[in-house]
């Protein structure tokens, strides 16, 4: 896989989703940096490495109030801005918390990477936003 | 009361996009249906769960428009269903809050009271 260029703006993503509005606030940004064409790296830590598991499949399980609605898994949100902004936009996912939540395998296209690689990441990118909470 | 189960709710912002449709009333409507009945009452930042607002807006990622949890809906189906919701009236106006801002259906009651009631409960639960 070629190696990605430095992002314009690192997200190192390290609480728990299901518990904030933290993925409402990652995916805001990201959506609105690549629309202004900025590159966004998102490192995932914690039970973020949760979020881009394949089995999670396309779709979250049935609404038994609503059966004939289909919403989007998380994974398939990740794998559409793959999609969509290939050269624009990367997913990292910390093979230790990853392996500590027994979180994998992930889907095409999201990297996972030692705890080591957070450093480089962090040096190479142009600003890094920490988000926390876990 | 007697074979229902309350549900108290102090915790808000329990997730956005990846929760979509399945956010704690969801959950509290399933246990509702199969318990028997289940009460909720809503403490702390959890009370603007029950505060009435315009359409909730759409998150787009990309290409898509996700649907966030609207938390007042899911109170009106339970509503609908007969389960009893309650607001902590001091935590509503701690935040600068009032009882008219309250979907219809929904009773603001003082914070003793609101425990008062836990006796005669099969359980409480705290969700």
């Amino acid at each position: 896989m070629a190696a990605r260029p430095p992002a314009d703006v690192l997200l190192v993503v390290t609480g728990a989703p299901f518990a904030s509005d933290m993925l409402t606030t990652v995916l805001r940004l990201v959506d609105e940096l690549l629309r202004r064409g900025r590159s966004v790296l998102v490192w995932a830590c914690g039970y973020t490495t949760m979020l881009t598991q394949a089995a999670l499949g396309a779709h979250k399980p049935r609404d038994v109030d609503d059966w004939a609605a289909r919403y989007p898994s998380t994974a398939a949100v990740v794998s559409g801005l793959l999609a969509e902004y290939p050269a624009l936009f990367g997913w990292e996912v910390c093979a230790y918390c990853a392996q500590d939540r027994g979180a994998g395998p992930h889907v095409p296209g999201v990297r996972t990477r030692a705890p080591s690689r957070i450093g480089t990441n962090v040096a190479a990118a142009r600003t890094t936003v920490y988000i926390g909470g876990a | 009361m007697a074979g229902r189960y309350l549900a108290v709710v102090d915790h808000a912002y329990r997730g956005g996009p990846e929760v979509q449709f399945c956010d704690l009333f969801y959950l509290a409507r399933g246990l509702h249906r199969q318990l028997g009945g289940l009460d909720v009452v809503l403490r702390g930042p959890a009370v603007t769960y029950a505060v009435d607002t315009g359409p909730l807006p759409r998150l787009r990622v990309g290409a898509r428009h996700l649907d966030l949890p609207d938390p007042r809906r899911s109170l009106r189906a339970l509503l609908a269903a007969d389960s009893a919701v309650s607001v902590d009236e001091p935590a509503l106006r701690a935040l600068g809050l009032t009882p008219d801002r309250v979907l219809p259906g929904v009773v603001c009651r003082d914070s003793a009271s609101l425990t008062r009631d836990w006796p005669d409960y099969e359980g409480v639960w705290f969700l």
